[in-house]
């Protein structure tokens, strides 16, 4: 078990807030709760938001998180627009397909 | 593994959630539902109590945002500076005067003339923005349209707070034909039609692709369109002229890394038209552009249509769809 400055509990968007702030401000921060990945995509996001570059999915490989959640702060940081971890393969009809189209 | 859906409306377009583990699907959508209740009352730009609609009236003074505002700002800069202005927050009073002025839902399909007049946007440089004290300036007159990329910053949040809820397996957020995952994909990956009006039905004719992590966003002219005065006129506005843009594609979907990246590339490559192959191909991301003819381009590494990949679905035992739109 690793030692944290501050232990957050909760994983709702306002203790992944409150997680993020106090990181900001220097602070080691433990999220307590059950959104671990949540926690750290959502601190993830912000430092993504300031990063200069978009990324495609399949080239952020320094994130090793990336290969399975590719978290908001695996492009967020980088510098470019990643593309995502594999490249998007053709398939039929199924169950679970959703539409992607402008709204 | 049989995957689970559900499907509602909120922020006035359709939300789907899709999870691999059937029995975690009532926590996904809650947390969904959480983060789409906070975006809402923080950014969007019809509610006369959202936090962007203070900032907006508030321009010309510094104010204090918080943290989700703040996020979502900073996402929409960050697009501007990536897409060299091609998306730009700061087209609010642009989208305003060209008659998108409340929920679209509301916006009159064949109205009266108005008068355009083709004017150079204040620019996302004008604004102020301090991450770390989260202090914003507008310049007067200036108002922030956080539409495009906040929607899908939503899909991307949301995908991951469900995430987190989960505890195995993953999950697929489509906000509007926005789409996020996290998590472990199914066997073969997630599977998006793709179509340029986000209300197609899934089980439509159609290229399907398979992703195994990422975000997909499609950008389109042929939705959120209106006629005012016998002129067509629709969402997406070129920050150049202030003017709904007018160029080669009338869609285009991107698959990135997340729903906001492939949503930033999308959007800047409607108002880049012609410029849109070079710069795509430079980002290498898979891309697919239809021409307003109907002529469809593909760029990258997007998968060939013809060459459909078996998938390893299961038989129909378990895959329980619940109120599919």
């Amino acid at each position: 078990m690793s030692e944290a400055d501050v232990a957050v509990v909760g994983a709702g968007l306002a203790g992944l807030v409150a997680a993020r702030e106090l990181r900001a401000a220097g602070a080691s921060v433990a999220v307590l709760g059950v959104s671990y990945v949540a926690a750290a995509s959502y601190a993830g996001t912000s430092s993504s938001a300031s990063s200069t570059a978009l990324n495609s999915s399949s080239s952020t490989g320094t994130d090793s998180s990336s290969t399975t959640s590719a978290s908001p702060s695996a492009t967020a940081s980088s510098d470019s627009l990643p593309s995502s971890t594999a490249a998007p393969t053709t398939a039929g009809n199924g169950s679970g397909t959703v539409t992607s189209g402008g709204s | 593994m049989a995957v689970a859906l559900k499907s509602w409306k909120a922020l006035g377009t359709s939300v789907h959630v899709v999870t691999t583990d059937e029995a975690a699907l009532g926590r996904a959508e809650v947390a969904v539902s959480d983060v789409l209740l906070d975006v809402d009352s923080t950014y969007s730009r019809f509610r006369p109590d959202s936090e962007l609609t203070h900032l907006n009236a508030s321009a010309g003074r510094p104010v204090s945002v918080s943290p989700l505002l703040a996020t979502a700002l900073a996402a929409s800069l960050r697009a501007a500076r990536l897409s060299n202005g091609a998306v730009d927050p700061t087209v609010g009073a642009a989208v305003r005067l060209a008659g998108y002025d409340d929920d679209f839902s509301k916006i009159v399909e064949d109205g009266g003339p108005i008068t355009l007049r083709a004017w150079r946007i204040a620019g996302w440089r004008t604004v102020r923005f301090d991450a770390v004290s989260r202090r914003v300036l507008l310049p007067a007159g200036v108002e922030l349209d956080l539409g495009s990329t906040g929607k899908a910053l939503a899909a991307d949040l949301a995908a991951s707070a469900a995430h987190g809820v989960v505890k195995a397996g993953g999950v697929m957020v489509s906000l509007g034909g926005d789409i996020a995952t996290a998590g472990t994909p199914p066997p073969g990956g997630w599977r998006i039609l793709i179509a340029e009006d986000s209300r197609v039905a899934p089980d439509s004719d159609g290229q399907v692709i398979c992703a195994g992590s990422g975000g997909v966003a499609t950008s389109s002219t042929t939705v959120r369109r209106w006629t005012r005065g016998g002129t067509v006129l629709h969402h997406i506005i070129d920050p150049a002229t202030g003017l709904p843009t007018v160029g080669p594609w009338r869609t285009v979907t991107v698959v990135a890394a997340t729903a906001v990246d492939a949503n930033i590339a999308a959007t800047a490559a409607i108002v880049q038209g012609e410029a849109a192959i070079d710069w795509l191909t430079v980002h290498g991301l898979p891309a697919r552009l239809v021409e307003n003819d109907g002529t469809i381009h593909y760029i990258g590494p997007w998968p060939d249509p013809d060459e459909v990949t078996p998938h390893p679905d299961p038989p129909p035992q378990g895959g329980r769809e619940i109120g599919a739109a």
